[in-house]
């Protein structure tokens, strides 16, 4: 009630002295629960309501409606052991995601979430979500790429379970449906701003209600990050435009790190300017890559598999081509995807609806003019550092040390189960299982109804103060010009093609433009639905992570996974896994690059500081499940 | 009722004026009664063909049900449709690879 008298003085305070007055009053709206999710997507909803189950008050706080979250894109399966079309063992997935990661994986979290995942898939199913199944009715299980049975001797596994062809979409529709069940308090279109930090412990989150421009401020004895990737830190990705990393950006900006931010994976071909990808299966079936001169260049760079060579190696060499003037277009920044040559027949039976697409999507006709593609982001396996359970971790004197109050799941975390490359089929099972962690982890330490610890009347000044300077910002570039500048930076300089003078010419290009922010103009002025306000804060979150992203990458001097260099192209590691251990001296730890990075960023400069923390290569239970040793990573 | 004796006070009056009000009448009886025993049947109302609207037989989708939604080759029931998506090694839907 204070507040709210408070919130009418000030308001008539403003309308008294509103000509002179530069910034203005905002009302402010407290909100006191037992935990507060932050994103609602696969995993902020699978938290949300298995913290609702528990008994607690939980609040929801989302920018988007839950159904619009991106999670509803992923189309693919989820990854589960339950032996239905052969016999099979979690211990075999865990070695195959623990392989997949490029051994910077933590063993104990990936053997968590393949122990889990029968369980994880099982409770999805009994919430209603309509797996497609055999003749016997059990759920039906296809192979995916980079599982195998028998600790990789046994061949192909089929670990694969889906819903036709919308697991994501109905993944969502189901954990929402289900949510509505318990008393979940939905915060719709209310975008996060900051943590509410005090004595190093999360208290809580402020938010701005886009309906109305009021402030929120949420506090929570505990708080669940699940905000989703950062794809838009690029220029070609599949991301929706909300994917912003909105939680890395308010974790760094509480002082904490980001972990692995330079692992990010790569598609070669994605639609030039619609980010949406065109399957292998075009080249596989004949289709090829050309230059502006008209020449098909694989043929240089791979002479044997040419166009079918590695995902890698193709959009290296697609970046490389463009590096060198060769690129299509007015900005020659693409290539094309030649199809024409193929028999139309051959094309329509092979690959039903592809015309449809490339007339939707890049609007062409594929029988008679190539489409234009360029490696896409579509899966960032770095964020915010947590341990198995959820706890967002910061490594202080050598050890890991839990931050009171703070939890993160999904894309936003990294627990971290994807290490360096992120298998298929893994990140829709990542987001279920920890969402679950998170609720099971605090359901454990703390009771409904505890007592709120005391917060500061002031807390959460700083991000008003930032909301009101970018609501009146009046410098010389607009938001979206900045936008692009730094999207095209991080195309050109982070993308698949990395190598030391590129990178260090990136990293002084993205310092420039986190300086240009500055320089930042917005135009609506007002306080209800301001997109452009919105817009703004969400390219500070961007900027956050893009200048954290190709720092990390310039600093690791290794090729591992998804990072991979040209001036260093092996993986370094403790010892060299290639040759027999016996007789090789363990490197020591600043020597060797199997370790993660976590990044620090000073918001005011975009000065980024990088720390390394060893990897977990111990399971969680020696006995049940042995940890996987190093070995060189080949298929 | 007193929209009736409107009615049949000007359906007087216009019988004195020589118009024939009987189908009039027999409207109104029919609407006070309140059922539809109708003589002929409810016209539908005529709208326009819309830009967008498809005419019956075009909209097939490049992609086909299987039978009761069985996949005769892999007996899958509830699966997706059309070939199977992840025959080239990545989710292929219409030409288009998704990442999950």
């Amino acid at each position: 009630m204070a507040s709210v008298r408070a919130a009418s003085r000030l308001l008539s305070r403003r309308t008294i002295s509103h000509v002179k007055a530069i910034s203005t009053q905002y009302p402010v709206v407290d909100h006191e629960f037992d935990a507060v999710v932050v994103g609602a997507g696969g995993a902020g909803l699978r938290a949300a309501f298995g913290l609702s189950e528990a008994g607690f008050n939980t609040a929801c706080v989302t920018k988007l409606f839950p159904t619009r979250s991106h999670t509803v894109a992923a189309q693919g399966g989820i990854n589960a052991a339950l032996g239905n079309m052969e016999d099979d063992d979690w211990r075999w997935h865990f070695y195959d995601t623990v392989k997949g990661s490029d051994w910077l994986g933590d063993q104990d979290a990936i053997h968590y979430m393949t122990e889990q995942a029968p369980a994880a898939v099982v409770e999805l199913e009994n919430f209603g979500m309509p797996f497609s199944r055999t003749e016997d009715g059990k759920i039906y299980q296809r192979a995916f790429g980079g599982q195998s049975l028998k600790y990789g001797k046994g061949g192909q596994a089929h670990r694969c379970c889906c819903v036709a062809d919308r697991t994501g979409h109905s993944l969502l529709h189901t954990l929402y449906g289900r949510s509505l069940r318990y008393d979940t308090s939905y915060f719709v279109e209310y975008f996060a701003l900051d943590l509410l930090m005090e004595d190093g412990q999360c208290k809580g989150v402020i938010a701005l209600c886009m309906e109305d421009g009021s402030i929120h401020r949420f506090r929570a004895q505990n708080t669940v990050i699940a905000t989703g990737g950062y794809g838009r830190t690029y220029f070609s990705c599949t991301s929706a435009h909300t994917s912003t990393g909105d939680g890395n950006a308010m974790v760094t900006r509480a002082g904490l790190p980001c972990q692995d931010l330079e692992f990010v994976q790569f598609h070669p071909t994605g639609i030039y300017g619609a980010g949406c990808l065109i399957t292998e299966g075009c080249r596989g079936e004949g289709g090829i890559l050309i230059n502006s001169e008209g020449e098909r260049f694989m043929e240089r760079y791979a002479p044997n598999a040419k166009d079918l060579a590695s995902r890698d190696v193709v959009s290296r060499s697609m970046t490389i081509e463009i590096r060198e003037g060769r690129g299509v277009g007015p900005e020659k920044d693409h290539v094309y995807l030649q199809l024409h040559h193929l028999p139309p027949q051959q094309l329509a039976t092979r690959l039903p609806g592809i015309s449809e697409t490339a007339m939707i999507f890049a609007g062409v006709d594929v029988t008679k003019e190539p489409i234009p593609v360029l490696p896409t982001v579509h899966y960032n396996m770095g964020g915010i550092p947590t341990n198995y359970k959820g706890q967002v971790i910061d490594y202080t004197d050598g050890k890991d040390t839990v931050v009171p109050g703070l939890y993160a799941c999904g894309e936003a975390a990294c627990a971290s189960v994807h290490g360096a490359n992120r298998l298929g089929a893994n990140s829709l099972l990542d987001l279920v299982v920890f969402g679950r962690a998170c609720a099971l982890t605090i359901a454990n330490e703390h009771k409904p109804g505890e007592k709120l610890s005391p917060l500061k009347p002031s807390a959460g000044e700083e991000s008003v103060a930032n909301l009101d300077k970018l609501r009146f910002a009046n410098g010389s570039l607009r938001t979206s010009e900045i936008r692009l500048n730094m999207q095209k930076t991080m195309q050109n300089h982070a993308a698949v093609f990395r190598t030391g003078s590129v990178l260090k010419e990136g990293c002084d290009k993205m310092d420039d433009i986190y300086q240009t922010m500055e320089q930042i103009k917005t135009f609506d002025r007002g306080i209800v639905w301001n997109t452009d306000l919105v817009e703004s804060l969400e390219l500070q979150n961007l900027m956050l992570n893009a200048v954290q992203t190709i720092n990390s990458a310039e600093q690791r001097k290794e090729s591992r996974g998804a990072h991979a260099r040209e001036d260093f192209r092996d993986r370094v590691d403790e010892f060299d896994y290639s040759k027999p251990l016996q007789g090789q001296e363990k490197k020591p730890f600043d020597q060797h690059w199997r370790k993660h990075t976590l990044s620090y960023v000073d918001p005011k400069t975009g000065k980024v500081t990088l720390k390394y923390r060893p990897v977990i290569d111990t399971s969680l239970d020696e006995q049940d499940c042995a940890h996987v040793p190093p070995a060189i990573r080949s298929y | 009722m007193f929209f009736l004796r409107v009615w049949v006070s000007a359906s007087k009056q216009a019988v004195s004026r020589g118009v024939s009000v009987e189908s009039v009448l027999t409207g109104c009886t029919r609407a006070a009664s309140g059922t539809a025993t109708d003589k002929e049947p409810l016209r539908k109302a005529k709208t326009p063909q819309g830009r967008f609207d498809v005419p019956e037989g075009k909209n097939k989708d490049v992609l086909e049900k299987f039978p009761d939604d069985v996949n005769p080759a892999t007996k899958e029931k509830g699966g997706p449709r059309g070939p199977e998506p992840t025959r080239y090694g990545d989710w292929e839907r219409r030409g288009r690879c998704v990442d999950f």
